[in-house]
């Protein structure tokens, strides 16, 4: 029997543990259904978290599971548009008319869905966003222009984090778009794998120092906030730090959900929960990072 | 001796990169390498000065790699390193990555940032950064000509500059001590 997993209508960092809870509970299944006919819209986390979803059930069952295409042409555009379904075909049996699109044409899809797996993915990620970036973060968003350089080291820290200690593969999607609970247009980078996840990563040097207290939320606390890495070289474990003083700066935030739980640090503009835990289980880490529109009188 | 290194050649060099971006560990590894295998075959006693001007991006990891562990590694005896590293050609967003790379590891460098003028990054105490400051505006004192410039005890001042010394800040020469920075 398949088991079908909805993809809700509006798919972002909000909706996404509703999605983690149909993927949990697919666990067993023989065959699997991703259901996103009823989609009206993904975020770059949300598009990036599908295929995360595929490479999960595809290396558990050795089946690619099936997705349906979402029926609104519009949607299923922006997604062809956003590179995702180039990616999805390598893990899902897609049903449902693909729309032909030429890459990268839209305007506000920064950096398209691509894979990173190795160093030079990072390379060449940062490489290619950095002129689109700069256009948008200072015409459209008022930044700084010093803040295209820093925007460039926060993409290829955390592109890092998969290279480093996801175990396997992963995507990151880099989009401008409008942050309706903010009334402003934002930057979003999202990166995201389907690998063993921070608690797993930290667990050989950290487990012990927490006890019973370890687990996925105790995980994402000492990597983001303690700036722990798993390797006792005291100039390991930067990355995140560094992406914390980049969005501080510009006023951005960064939430990562990993297994269980999901972390935040979250900015005045934004009434996000710092720290979930209990969450349904999801494989990997999952990372967004947000950088939001300057003040128009700040300007 | 002073041997100037072009970070942007020596990326193209190590990894092939047609970019310009110092971007993550494994690549600041490599460059790192080649710098140290270029500045093995020079005669210890060398100032090397690390050319930023045409790095675009530089992230945390890379400059641990690249600036932090060539500190770390360098050849040293027992008066402190024999060889030195002044970096030039920062932009803002760069000096910010090498300072707190450089913080965490408990290290300092002089860096100039484009078109500005030389500065102390990573960890230094305030007594130490003030000394600095006097014998960068004179080009040269003695402990005596620092101490009383900053004021602070003999004692004290004698610290400072030894620690400059440690670091690979200053040198001593002939009883006067010597700032380093690109034009060193």
């Amino acid at each position: 029997m398949t088991h079908v997993i909805d993809v809700p209508q509006i798919l972002d960092e909000r909706s996404f543990d509703q999605f983690a809870g149909g993927f949990a509970g697919a666990e067993g299944a023989a065959r699997v259904l991703v259901d996103a006919h009823a989609s009206e819209w993904a975020s770059p986390a949300g598009l990036i978290g599908l295929l995360c979803a595929g490479q999960a059930l595809l290396a558990r069952g050795g089946v690619k599971p099936l997705l349906t295409v979402p029926a609104e042409r519009e949607v299923a555009h922006y997604w062809a548009r956003a590179g995702f379904f180039v990616h999805a075909a390598d893990l899902f049996e897609i049903h449902g008319s693909v729309p032909r699109v030429k890459p990268n044409p839209e305007r506000n899809v920064l950096l398209e869905v691509t894979p990173v797996t190795v160093a030079d993915d990072v390379h060449a990620v940062v490489g290619r966003i950095q002129e689109r970036s700069a256009a948008i973060l200072t015409s459209e968003l008022g930044l700084d222009p010093k803040a295209t350089m820093g925007f460039g080291m926060a993409l290829s820290e955390a592109c890092q984090n998969i290279v480093e200690h996801a175990g396997t593969g992963g995507w990151v999607a880099v989009q401008a778009y409008s942050w309706r609970a903010l009334g402003k247009r934002v930057v979003v980078i999202a990166v995201a794998d389907a690998g063993v996840g921070f608690r797993h990563t930290l667990e050989a040097t950290q487990g012990k120092r927490f006890g019973d207290r370890w687990g996925d939320a105790t995980a994402l606390e000492a990597a983001l906030i303690q700036g722990i890495s798993r390797f006792r070289d005291p100039g390991r474990g930067q990355g995140l730090a560094g992406i914390r003083r980049y969005l501080d700066r510009w006023h951005g935030k960064i939430s990562i959900r990993s297994g269980t739980a999901r972390i935040a640090i979250v900015p005045a503009w934004d009434r996000d929960e710092p720290l979930r835990d209990g969450l349904p289980r999801f494989p990997g880490a999952q990372v967004q990072l947000v950088v939001p529109e300057v003040e128009r009188e700040a300007r | 001796m002073i041997t100037s290194i072009d970070l942007r050649e020596v990326l193209a060099s190590s990894v092939g990169s047609l970019h310009s971006d110092l971007v993550t560990r494994s690549t600041g590894a490599k460059v790192r390498s080649s710098i140290e295998a270029s500045l093995s075959a020079q005669s210890t006693d060398s100032a090397v000065v690390l050319d930023f001007s045409s790095v675009r991006v530089l992230d945390c990891s890379c400059a641990d790699e690249v600036v932090a562990k060539l500190l770390l590694r360098r050849p040293s005896g027992p008066g402190g390193p024999t060889s030195w590293f002044v970096i030039r050609g920062l932009t803002e967003s760069h000096a910010e990555e090498i300072d707190h790379v450089l913080r965490r590891r408990r290290l300092a460098l002089v860096a100039e940032e484009q078109g500005g003028h030389p500065r102390l990054l990573g960890e230094v105490d305030p007594s130490a950064a003030a000394a600095w400051q006097v014998v960068l505006d004179r080009g040269s004192a003695a402990e005596q000509e620092i101490a009383d410039a900053l004021p602070l005890a003999i004692d004290e001042t004698r610290r400072a500059l030894d620690a400059l010394v440690g670091a690979g800040i200053v040198r001593r020469a002939e009883g006067r001590y010597l700032p380093l920075t690109t034009a060193a």
